[in-house]
């Protein structure tokens, strides 16, 4: 149920041992693109002595590694089977990679979609084992369709939607991707509440102060909050599937999620 | 022949290491001071780990913490057997 | 007012005369100023002509030391230079102090204690040479006009009142009136005139930018969530920041909260910055209070907007003055080192070189009802924290809280602030525990802070000398 997934270089130490300082729910410590192909060995090295040494209790820690075509890609797992690590996020996925990677490991997986393939093939990824969530990689879809990325995000509403249904109807988490403009705050603002109005449950970044906008948008309001309480308390004393608050019929559908809302406000400690 | 692991930024260090018949550690660090001898120790335990007990490791450390020196050498150590092979 | 003479400052066009005319050799006490940083010129061409008429056992009253300021080196190297009284000095000129000391004592002083130092007596200057960007032919002196303006002269002010011998030094001499002189032409006794004072470049301070470094964005966002917990964003406060980065980003937030909660405040102090003009120009701020302009947009700003206004260090700090930081509320502050008793050091490193000094540090952190200092928790595998930092430059009692990235420290002599925090989400902890963090990632660091030799006292605006600064 994390709200933001943060991605930190992997070969980078002063990165790395801040991980924790952003307050991000999730990070994702990175192997892929932000390490170049003759230092894959020295992030391995320098990650593993890394988790070794160091704890999170708040913080979980997925490893992004190299996609399960290139050279890198097995010995990414064989280094980091045993760290302690919450999971893998799987770059470039395909139902055939991550069902690769799922007989590698037992530790979850967080596919990321990013070809037109993985979109046709969502609901094969999205139901194979240990699988939770996925993460839409808007930058490199777009690139492979030949078509340019707007603020207003009209060519990826069809990707997100569709992940959005997917992940939801498979209760996985629905990661939306990151807001690749560093410092234009106010339209990673936009394009974090599109991504919660559209029913994405988390946002990753590749920045460290992109978290902090992630993590409000993705908490329940007060109001929301305070609706919730209303519905979850009438629902138990009422004690029957449907009843009417305000002149408003609610049922079962609205009192779970009224309910779920109160868990996520429990979870990041607003009640 | 020589290999080397890590980068100039802050927090980390670069491992330079050289054949050599005895143990011959270099440091150069802008915590020299303070951390001089831990910076050794790490290294010395890392290559005894290793079971090595002659070769040269020149280290430039731009402060990092004992866990990314320990993976440097690693690192380096992994590059040489690989040259090696 | 104290009016010393009525008479004409005396003009000289060419620099050198000047040395003709005045007995250099009986006036050891010489002070300068700093506004024109390291594009100051006067400074060096002034100190040369010391070394050139070989005086020796000097006394220098810089306001600040700068690392061009490399005249000075070269006469402590000759031994012409006996004692140095500052507030703040870097560059090589500290690291060979710290090295090998002065045949005298180096005191390091606070921009309060200086002004009141000199006001009072203690520190006598004979000579103070004070460059000045815009200057009339009866010595009254501005700083925000004319080719080398530099802003705010608030730092010379009590030398130009007080020392014996006044000697501006201009490079716009003008025949025109100029009104509300930073420096009053019944003080002046003499005016140079020469090509240039300055390097503009060299003028504006070299770390005025918020900062987008991620630990410094926390730190800024940690800082002005415990101010607005603490109720200090009000209505009519009153706030001064430095010009570093982290410091700016928490004027920054502290806006950002500002506009939204439609607050306006009182005045901001000290240091003055592009950031500051454009929160005085959007009507969120009433007054600037500005001893020293760190950017040209507040060079200009003093120029044009009333409500931006140069005073001297006096004004600013001086205990005995009508300080505009009585009335402070919050003040935010660095630390190159701070220790389990609240005590905070910004003027040597850990290894004992000089890297700088109070400045207003002290006298603001004595003054403001909340002292917040702000520090990455780690510096280069140094902890920020340590049992007792290397050299007090500001005393424990006088620091109120101490914000980092991985969490909150209050000094537990504020239980007012304590028991306004207690259901806070903020990340408050002891600063114990905050040292016990940044320990566990840097291991614990060896000590050997040589103690042998005495080369330099700080001394607060009480006059009392706080702590020692010894030869590494």
């Amino acid at each position: 149920m994390s709200r933001s997934y943060l991605f930190i270089p992997g070969n980078t130490p002063s990165m790395l041992q801040n991980l924790d300082v952003f307050e991000s729910d999730a990070v994702i410590i990175d192997f892929e693109d932000s390490v170049v192909d003759y230092d894959k060995d020295a992030a391995r090295l320098l990650v593993k002595n890394f988790l070794n040494k160091f704890n999170f209790e708040h913080t979980e820690i997925f490893i992004r590694i190299n996609d399960a075509d290139s050279r890198f890609f097995l010995e990414d797992v064989k280094i980091t089977k045993d760290l302690n690590i919450t999971g893998y996020v799987l770059p470039k996925a395909l139902p055939k990679s991550v069902l690769a990677l799922s007989n590698l490991t037992d530790k979850l997986i967080i596919p990321i979609i990013e070809s037109p393939m993985a979109v046709l093939r969502l609901e094969e990824i999205a139901h194979t084992k240990n699988v939770r969530g996925l993460l839409l990689g808007a930058e490199d879809l777009t690139k492979e369709l030949g078509i340019n990325r707007t603020v207003e995000a009209m060519e990826i509403l069809y990707t997100r939607s569709k992940i959005v249904l997917v992940c939801n109807a498979y209760g996985i988490d629905s990661i939306d991707t990151p807001f690749t403009n560093k410092d234009n705050i106010d339209d990673l603002l936009i394009d974090t509440r599109t991504a919660k109005n559209l029913g994405f449950t988390a946002k990753s970044s590749i920045h460290p102060n992109h978290v902090e906008i992630i993590n409000t948008t993705f908490t329940p309001s007060e109001k929301e909050i305070f609706e919730a309480k209303r519905i979850v308390k009438k629902a138990e004393k009422e004690n029957k599937g449907a009843f009417s608050l305000d002149g408003k019929m609610i049922d079962l559908p609205i009192i779970e999620k009224a309910q779920k809302v109160l868990e996520k406000a429990k979870k990041y400690n607003l009640l | 022949m020589k290999t080397s692991a890590g980068t100039y930024e802050s927090s980390d260090c670069l491992i330079t290491l050289s054949e050599c018949d005895t143990l011959e550690v270099v440091i150069e660090s802008i915590v020299f001071e303070q951390f001089g001898d831990q910076i050794e120790t790490v290294i010395k335990s890392t290559l005894k780990e290793n079971n090595i007990d002659s070769i040269k490791v020149e280290i430039f450390d731009k402060g990092a913490l004992d866990y990314t020196i320990k993976a440097r050498l690693e690192t380096a150590l992994k590059r040489r057997g690989e040259k090696n092979e | 007012m104290d009016i010393k003479n009525n008479r004409k400052p005396i003009i000289i066009s060419h620099f050198d005369d000047f040395f003709n005319q005045v007995d250099i050799h009986k006036n050891k006490n010489i002070s300068f100023h700093h506004h024109l940083r390291n594009g100051d010129f006067i400074l060096n061409r002034v100190l040369n002509k010391y070394k050139e008429y070989n005086v020796m056992d000097l006394n220098i009253f810089p306001s600040a030391v700068f690392p061009t300021y490399i005249s000075i080196l070269e006469l402590i190297k000759n031994n012409q230079i006996k004692n140095i009284t500052t507030n703040y000095l870097n560059g090589p000129v500290a690291d060979y102090i710290s090295e090998n000391g002065l045949p005298g004592i180096l005191t390091m002083q606070t921009h309060g204690g200086r002004a009141r130092s000199i006001l009072e007596g203690r520190n006598s200057i004979d000579i103070a040479y004070i460059a000045v960007p815009y200057c009339n032919k009866e010595g009254n002196a501005i700083g925000y006009k004319g080719k080398n303006a530099c802003g705010s002269l608030g730092y010379p002010i009590p030398d130009s009142e007080k020392a014996k011998i006044v000697v501006l030094i201009t490079d716009t001499l003008v025949n025109e009136k100029i009104e509300n002189p930073e420096i009053k032409g019944h003080n002046v006794d003499y005016i140079i005139t020469v090509d240039t004072i300055g390097d503009k470049n060299g003028i504006v301070s070299g770390t005025t930018s918020i900062t987008s470094n991620p630990i410094g964005v926390k730190i800024a966002r940690n800082t002005s969530k415990l101010l607005y917990e603490l109720g200090l964003i009000k209505e009519g406060f009153s706030f001064q920041s430095g010009a570093g980065g982290v410091s700016l980003r928490v004027t920054k937030d502290v806006k950002d909260i500002m506009i939204k909660e439609k607050i306006k405040a009182s005045f901001f102090s000290g240091g003055i910055t592009k950031y500051h003009v454009e929160m005085l120009e959007e009507g969120l701020v009433e007054k600037l209070y500005d001893v020293q302009c760190f950017d040209l947009d507040a060079v200009k700003s003093l120029s044009k907007n009333e409500n931006h206004i140069p005073i001297s260090a006096s004004r600013y700090a001086n205990p005995n003055d009508n300080q505009v930081i009585k009335d402070l509320d919050v003040v935010i502050l660095g630390a190159t080192e701070i220790d389990y008793d609240y005590n905070v050091n910004v003027t040597t490193d850990s290894h004992q070189t000089i890297i700088g000094g109070s400045g207003g540090h002290s006298d603001t952190a004595s003054e403001a009802k909340v002292t917040v200092i702000v520090s990455p928790l780690i510096k280069g595998r140094i902890p920020v924290i340590k049992t007792r930092v290397t050299t007090i430059t500001t005393l424990g009692q006088n620091i109120d809280c101490f914000v980092t990235e991985r969490g909150i420290a209050i000094n537990p002599n504020r239980k007012d602030l304590l028991s306004l925090l207690k259901n806070s989400k903020l990340n408050i902890m002891t600063i114990e525990e905050l040292g016990e963090i940044a320990y566990r990632f840097t291991g614990i660091p060896k000590e050997n802070k040589s103690e042998e030799t005495i080369i330099g006292v700080v001394e607060d605006r009480t006059f009392e000398v706080i702590d020692k600064i010894y030869k590494k």
